[in-house]
């Protein structure tokens, strides 16, 4: 076979990225085997770059078929960001609730005041439970009768009005008895929570709380917490604070008497 | 998560406990307290470069909106965000308070990621009275 005029590639070539291009002119060297050999390596190299094209458009194929999974997987890590993301913020919810009651009970015993005690309660009721109006009813030291060592707010009450409590509320009233806590407020009470204070199982006293402020609203599930410590937490802190008090007044007392008998 | 970057916070508050609270709270935070409006300024004298100042409206000796217009009258610390956080929670209560000068107003009791979302917002410098 002789092979002695130019074979050219066609002009509409495809051209395929990537892929290299045969020299398809064949010099007439007046050698047919050279020729012969030459037109071969071309038809080589043209199914080399046909093979490498076709390589090329099944990946092409395979990558477009990909693409629904894709969009799957990326749903789902989106939903599992989602999901992420709400159990942090719940987690940051709880750790904001811990840190809360963390600090009431630091607060409430980080004094031996009696007053300084009393008025962290007070403020824990205020600023942390949202109360407008409460009474703190406290056994006086001969136990005969619930003093009112605390009040804030007018409460609409009868029993607001005297210095001591002496019964009549029957929410308070069986709070006092079982050292249970109870909300109302009912038709014949007034009051929205009663919490029994309590001191080494001994129901001591109550806080009485009869309104909360408008922007509270209610007090929820989470508040439950925090006035399960006030009932654990504040009677014994007030009474270790009075009889810290007492005890480092008879102190003094001693003191006096033993410089007076040291100057006699 | 809410992450406060905020360095330094003036709080001028009444409560010990909600003094305890905020260090608690905004622990990365160094906090520079004062108990009422007129040691709030005080402090404010010794450190200008607080970034916010979270301010409470019922105190003894100067009051948080008297505090307020203190701070926005002077033209070296009105620029400080100040974040009023208080039991008072009417409408008019909220409004008072915005429009003396405050970005933003919570009432207590107040949520511990509300407040960080505040102070979060305000590094963004997104909050607006």
């Amino acid at each position: 076979m002789t092979v002695d005029e130019s074979v050219r590639a066609p002009a509409n070539e495809p051209t395929v990225a990537g892929s290299h291009k045969p020299t398809y002119a064949v010099e007439n060297s007046g050698d047919p085997l050279a020729t012969l050999m030459r037109a071969r390596q071309l038809i080589h190299d043209a199914q080399a770059a046909i093979e490498e094209a076709s390589k090329s458009v099944v990946q092409q194929r395979a990558a477009s078929a990909e693409i629904p999974e894709r969009e799957l997987r990326l749903a789902k890590a989106e939903n599992e960001r989602e999901e992420l993301s709400t159990r942090l913020a719940e987690v940051e919810h709880q750790v904001g609730r811990l840190m809360t009651l963390y600090v009431a009970t630091y607060q409430l015993h980080a004094t031996l005041d009696p007053a300084d005690v009393l008025s962290t309660i007070a403020e824990i009721v205020v600023n942390l439970l949202g109360a407008e109006q409460f009474a703190l009813l406290l056994r006086d030291e001969d136990e005969k009768a619930l003093e009112i060592r605390l009040q804030e707010g007018d409460i609409d009450a009868p029993w607001s009005r005297a210095p001591h409590y002496t019964g009549g509320d029957p929410l308070i009233d069986a709070s006092l008895i079982d050292g249970m806590l109870r909300f109302g407020p009912s038709e014949s009470s007034p009051v929205l929570v009663t919490v029994p204070l309590r001191v080494q199982d001994v129901t001591v006293g109550a806080l009485v709380i009869t309104k909360l402020f408008e922007h509270k609203g209610k007090l929820d599930e989470e508040d439950r917490d925090l006035l399960d410590l006030l009932g654990a937490h504040a009677a014994s802190a007030l009474f270790a604070s009075r009889v810290y008090s007492r005890a480092a007044r008879k102190l003094r007392t001693l003191e006096g008497l033993i410089k007076l008998v040291r100057k006699g | 998560m809410n992450v406060v970057k905020t360095r330094k916070v003036l709080v001028v508050e009444d409560s010990r406990l909600i003094h305890k609270m905020y260090e608690v709270m905004l622990r990365p935070c160094l906090l520079i307290a004062a108990h009422d409006g007129r040691e709030g300024l005080a402090r404010l004298a010794e450190n200008p470069d607080v970034d916010v100042i979270i301010l409470d409206i019922n105190m003894p000796h100067m009051t948080g909106l008297e505090f307020l217009g203190q701070v926005k009258t002077n033209a070296a610390l009105a620029s400080i965000p100040v974040i009023i956080v208080s039991t008072e929670g009417k409408e008019e209560d909220v409004a008072r308070g915005l429009q003396a000068g405050a970005v933003a107003y919570l009432k207590k009791p107040f949520q511990r990621e509300d407040l960080l979302k505040i102070i979060g917002r305000l590094e963004g410098k997104q909050v607006s009275p």
